[in-house]
């Protein structure tokens, strides 16, 4: 794993585009030195294998080709001449008396049309690559018979696929069902940022169009005077950085200090207080917020409790709070101090289990040495203990921040329905000064529609996302090389 | 500082050590002491103005099994249920399978693929469930369990890192000796390497049981159809908190939130070591 | 012909998604949008097939309705089922409160139910969107109920068909009236007298240590200050929304000033703002004395302040010296026929059903629903209710509120900002800019 660690990304691109080059060329090779049957599987992909008797073989491809062929005709057809336009006719409908239902024209639906084309993309896509291996697959074979090698029956091929090829068995169901529901709603949304799929332009009864990069230029202030989404977004964006950095920090070493207090020699009953704490993490997320929501409400517990001792005159008397409660979840500063507290909450004790396996592990020579030299306690964990944490952990630290810009229930479940912005601002871009990218780009799609903008937001949650874990793991792959701890 | 008492060991500071860890459990039980104490109220809707309910009851348990329109908890319970055995069952499969394939096994699209798959992980899952939702819908699969399943196991193998960390760590010699022996993969993968993860597969298999029971968005989004019997337990709790439905339902809510937690907690219990044992295997390594 | 191709493909690439997919599939396979569009090549063929009344394939019909009023859907779906005894239904009630009908219905207006009920606001959203079938254009199925579309305008409050109208058509059939907010108080501190007016009931609620309460931060409730002043809104058929906060209103009364006179109410220590849907958990807690809310929140008014219950017309509020009668928004409950419902016809007789004068009187009976059929209105149980009564006696000067999308997130953040303070009353120019800002987000164009 360390040394895998190593490859840089820039290896990893080119170590990519090498592969695709090898492909390519083996592709080259077989239309150019192979026989006449070689050559007809370009048409025919069964053709090679009926030359070399891998019947079988030959009937899948050409039932495969044939599937694809008819998928082309009779699907693809109907959707991908439509993408340029994502269609013109609008939906009409009149009434049956008889029937009594209502009857549709033959109307174009813009979803479907973008959804459909870009699955036929994407089978398109996979069928060329099909196609350019078979050539390569088939061209091999005629090598093998050239040599006088032994040619795979069916059986051994298929054999194969529990050896050699397993990892082709293994990874074909998990593969498809990454390219269906992850790859293909990805590449679909990033197509949608390019629309003006909005409410306006809602199918099935109206259609959306291209609109190029109009979106972009919204989101980066561009969107003329009323509409402020550029404004939102700098705020939006700067409290979801703020929170990434401080929601990360505060619940690893919180996690850190609770786990080295609960292993210390002094502590009685080590399980038992363990116990109390992972309860906490084992209530499931939406019943402990959704409660802790309450708990905190204006006209909440704790707020009855805090009048009654006074607190609240007294943040008062000194300016903290204006009105009559504590707005601990409905002011802008304190909503935001709380958001965090409530998740050093919920996301301690999971780092406490973290942090616990990873010190169980600590080299004992090393502190052993240390209290020799007569390190302090203080020096002991800042010296020993956290750079070895961090070395362990630190990938594990950077995986956290990007989970938590994405991090939607904590923010959701506390200040959905509770916080109202008073910014008019933020308020004609439908975002609040808690909102996180995703709570705000979640918001624009469940309650206004506007998927363009929602869009626009992922893609760039992704590029912030992106960039970091790029800077960071070369950051860490550079510090890592030392090997302290090997 | 906590730790500077380390060298201490007198009664006095010992005591001091446990009072500061009890204090602490305090603050964090608070909260779940108060979800039972609510459970147990008789007033129906939220208590703002004692922790402690005025007069206890078990009305609400009483109520959650006894249906109405908007409650129909042991439903509930059941549909949650067989999605998570489903879900459980195929999102193992999923996981063990790519990390076999990415940790033990070596073929040339390996890197690329484990560098596609940590860029798939960047993108926010919220931005795509509209389009899985429409993909589904394309299959008719909207308001059906299947659709619901596929969509918390369809990409489970994304997930896959940690149980490929824990993989790492079996020696490669083994394999290599198996293979000598002339054991296919499947052999080695089957009766080798899962029998020695026991840790790593019981992790698999309890959080994978577990998403169904904390996921309400992809299911409220997913089982549209209004009907209260074939929610799932976290969209019929979610919804008992609706503005016309809380005071009627919060403490219906509570004393669901709290059966819901019973099991979780128990799994939560046998899996936290397993946890530890999962992800320090495949940290420690890097 | 194509649906069959389609799916058959769609198999051979998927099998493994459909193999586990159709195991379990429920009775919504027709709902893709390749099922729409061949409607019109198997239209034709079923015509021949399933002409004439009372066909003996069994009616599928999805109905969503509020939480409460599940018992009496099913009251009023097996009434309907009797009613039509040669025709087989299958109905299906599901949950959909007629509050957030809107927002579940357009993210996919397909999968939405057949018919369903909504509140008047939505109406515009609704129609633009193309969600609602025009019941103009499907009238003559009424003949089966042995009625004709006037009929049933006729039998309901004028003003009601009225709100259920856009651009000319109907888009919906009236079955709840009154969605309004009036005064709820406890006559044991506040008498008669001291509930006409905001600072009389201030003053009597801050002798009793008690609070007088209302929403802020909502463009429903805070509307009714300007609406009382003589300010409007409106809705462009754009679907962008007009308002004239900001400047003088036909009374002469200037934006400036409403606000001050809310700024006044709102700094007084017996005022209490509550969160948009906190209201009836706030009246539980005991805190109150007044608060302003509607028909909905009467069994809570009336289990908390008991014998003391009483129910009034908005207060009017100090401007200047005058005195202004607030003006809420009023509104009405809709039945809605889905446009894309695979029973245009049946859903449209179950929704006539759910608003004849009997299924509203018997929602009135059942939930206390106040009612627009004409009749149901003139009978002595509405009259005697408190509530219902307080409601109905504001139709007079209620507005029927017709605004667009881009009204009620800033109107809410407008809202907060008074309750909060953020403004204050001596300060002109930040309530004049404040204003300004909300007219321009209030006009905005859509995005």
């Amino acid at each position: 794993m360390a040394n895998e660690k190593k490859s840089t990304a820039a290896e990893a691109v080119s170590g990519f585009f090498k592969a695709v080059g090898g492909f390519f060329s083996s592709f080259g090779t077989a239309v150019a030195k192979g026989d006449i049957f070689v050559k007809l599987s370009l048409l025919w992909w069964g053709a090679g294998y009926v030359r070399y008797k891998q019947y079988v073989k030959a009937i899948i491809m050409t039932a495969l080709e044939a599937g694809i062929i008819l998928f082309s005709v009779f699907f693809a057809s109907q959707y991908v001449p439509k993408f340029g336009t994502l269609g013109t006719v609008k939906a009409e409908m009149i009434f049956n008396i008889d029937t009594m239902k209502n009857e549709f024209n033959d109307y174009d639906h813009s979803f479907m049309i973008l959804l459909f084309s870009l699955f036929s993309f994407v089978v398109w896509f996979v069928a060329i690559v099909i196609w350019m291996r078979n050539m390569a697959n088939v061209y091999k074979l005629q090598l093998m018979e050239e040599n006088g090698e032994h040619i795979n029956t069916f059986k051994e091929d298929v054999k194969l696929y529990i050896g050699e090829k397993f990892h082709i068995t293994l990874l074909a169901l998990p593969v498809l069902g990454v390219v269906v529901f992850t790859i293909i709603p990805i590449l679909l949304l990033i197509f949608v940022a390019f629309t003006n799929y909005d409410q306006q332009h809602m199918p099935p009864s109206e259609l959306f169009t291209w609109v190029g990069f109009s979106n972009f230029i919204t989101l980066f202030g561009g969107g003329g005077l009323t509409a402020t989404f550029g404004y939102s977004f700098v705020r939006v964006l700067g409290w979801t950085l703020v929170w990434a950095f401080f929601s990360t920090i505060t619940t690893y070493i919180g996690g850190i200090l609770l786990s080295l207090l609960l292993n210390s020699a002094k502590t009685r009953f080590p399980k038992f207080w363990r116990l109390m704490f992972v309860i906490t993490i084992a209530v499931p997320q939406f019943v402990s917020l959704l409660l802790v929501r309450n708990f905190f409400a204006d006209n909440g517990i704790v707020n009855t409790i805090c009048d009654n001792i006074h607190l609240t005159g007294f943040l008062r008397d000194i300016g903290l709070v204006s009105t009559d409660h504590i707005p601990f979840l409905s002011a802008p500063g304190w909503a935001h101090v709380m958001i965090i507290l409530i998740n050093i909450w919920v996301g301690v004790p999971y780092q406490m289990l973290i942090a616990t396996g990873v010190l169980m592990n600590i080299p004992e020579d090393q502190l052993e040495s240390a209290k020799m030299d007569g390190a302090k306690p203080f020096q002991i964990f800042t010296k020993i203990t956290m750079p070895y944490m961090l070395f362990i952990t630190g990938p594990a630290l950077v995986t956290d921040f990007v989970k938590n810009i994405n991090n939607f229930n904590v923010i959701y479940l506390l200040t959905q329905d509770v916080y109202t912005t008073t910014n008019q601002a933020l308020a004609n871009s439908q975002a609040q000064e808690v909102d996180l990218l995703v709570t705000w780009l979640f918001r624009l799609t469940q309650d206004y529609y506007n998927y363009k903008m929602a869009s626009v937001i992922g893609i760039v949650v992704f590029v912030i996302c992106a960039l970091f874990t790029l800077v960071a793991f070369n950051y860490m792959i550079g510090g890592d090389k030392e090997g302290t701890y090997q | 500082m906590k730790v500077k008492k380390m060298k201490d060991k007198r009664p006095s500071t010992i005591i001091m050590h446990n009072v500061l860890i009890g204090i602490l459990a305090v603050i964090w039980l608070i909260p779940i002491v108060w979800l039972v104490c609510q459970s147990f109220s008789a007033n129906p809707g939220i208590n703002t103005s004692t922790f402690f309910p005025r007069k206890w009851s078990i009305i609400s348990y009483i109520k959650l099994f006894s249906p109405d329109t908007v409650a129909q908890f042991p439903q509930w319970f059941l549909n949650t249920f067989i999605v998570a055995c489903v879900n459980c069952v195929i999102s193992t499969l999923f996981v063990l399978m790519v990390a076999y394939a990415t940790s033990i096994m070596r073929f040339p699209m390996r890197k690329p693929l484990m560098n596609i798959a940590v860029i798939l992980n960047l993108f926010p899952g919220m931005l795509s469930m509209i389009a899985v939702y429409f993909v589904l819908k394309t299959f008719s699969l909207t308001n059906s369990y299947a659709g619901l399943i596929m969509v918390y196991s369809a990409s489970s193998g994304l997930g896959y890192l940690i149980a490929k960390g824990f993989f790492d760590t079996v020696p490669r010699a083994l394999c290599e000796a198996a293979r000598i022996d002339g054991c296919s993969e499947a052999r080695i993968f089957l009766q080798m390497v899962i029998p020695m993860s026991r840790p790593i597969v019981v992790y698999t298999v309890i959080s994978s049981f577990l998403a169904p029971w904390m996921d309400f968005v992809f299911a409220k989004m997913i089982l549209n159809a209004g009907v209260s019997s074939k929610y799932t337990v976290a969209i019929g709790l979610y919804k008992m908190l609706d503005k016309s439905l809380i005071n009627n339902y919060f403490t219906q809510f509570c004393a669901g939130g709290v059966l819901v937690s019973i099991p979780i907690s128990i799994l939560f219990m046998i899996m936290q070591k397993f946890y530890v044992e999962g992800i320090t295997g495949g940290a420690v390594k890097g | 012909m194509r649906k069959k191709l389609i799916s058959m493909l769609l198999c051979a690439t998927m099998v493994a998604t459909m193999a586990t997919g159709c195991g379990d599939k429920s009775g919504n396979d027709d709902k893709t949008s390749s099922g729409a569009n061949s409607e019109t090549n198997g239209g034709s063929d079923n015509s021949g097939a399933g002409g004439g009344s009372g066909s003996s394939e069994t009616v599928d019909l999805r109905l969503w309705g509020a939480e409460e009023d599940q018992d009496y859907l099913q009251q009023v779906v097996s009434n309907f089922e009797k009613a039509y005894p040669d025709q087989k239904f299958n109905i299906e009630i599901g949950v959909e409160s007629e509050s957030t009908a809107k927002d579940t219905v357009l993210t996919d207006i397909e999968a939405a139910a057949d018919v369903y009920s909504f509140a008047s606001d939505q109406l515009a959203d609704l129609v633009r969107a193309g969600a609602l079938a025009a019941i103009d254009d499907v009238g003559e199925v009424l003949a089966k109920a042995d009625k004709t579309l006037d009929d049933v305008k006729s039998a309901n409050a004028p003003d009601s068909i009225e709100a259920a109208t856009l651009d000319g058509k109907m888009y919906g059939f009236p079955t709840g009236g009154a969605n309004t907010y009036f005064l709820y108080y406890d006559s044991s501190v506040i008498s008669e007298e001291d509930a006409k007016s905001w600072d009389a009931l201030l003053a009597a609620a801050a002798k009793a240590k008690k609070k007088v309460g209302m929403t802020l931060n909502s463009g429903w409730y805070n509307a009714s200050f300007f609406y009382g002043a003589g300010f409007t809104t409106g809705l462009n058929a754009d679907g962008t929304t007009t308002i004239d906060w900001n400047g003088t209103s036909a009374d002469n009364i200037s934006g400036v000033d409403v606000v001050k006179s809310m700024l006044d109410i709102t700094s007084n220590s017996a005022f209490m703002p509550i969160a948009d849907g906190q209201i009836s958990n706030t009246i539980a807690s005991g805190d109150l004395c007044a608060v302003i809310s509607g028909a909905w929140d009467s069994s809570k008014a009336e289990e908390v302040w008991g014998d003391g219950y009483a129910a009034t017309k908005l207060p009017t509020y100090t401007l200047g010296g005058q005195q202004i009668q607030m003006a809420p928004a009023y509104g009405y409950k809709f039945e809605a026929v889905n446009a894309y419902s695979k029973n245009t016809g049946w859903a449209v007789l179950l929704a006539e059903f759910i608003s004849n004068e009997e299924s509203q009187k018997l929602h009135f009976d059942m939930k206390k629903q106040p009612p627009t059929n004409s009749n149901v209105l003139a009978s002595d149980a509405i009259k005697a209710d408190k509530a219902i009564a307080a409601a109905v006696s504001q139709g007079d000067f209620g507005v029927i509120q017709s605004v667009g999308q881009k009204y009620w997130d800033t109107t809410k953040t407008f809202g907060e900002m008074v309750a909060k303070g953020k403004i204050k009353a001596k300060d002109d120019a930040a309530i004049q800019k404040a204003l300004d800002n909300l007219v321009e987000g209030v006009t905005a164009p859509l995005s």
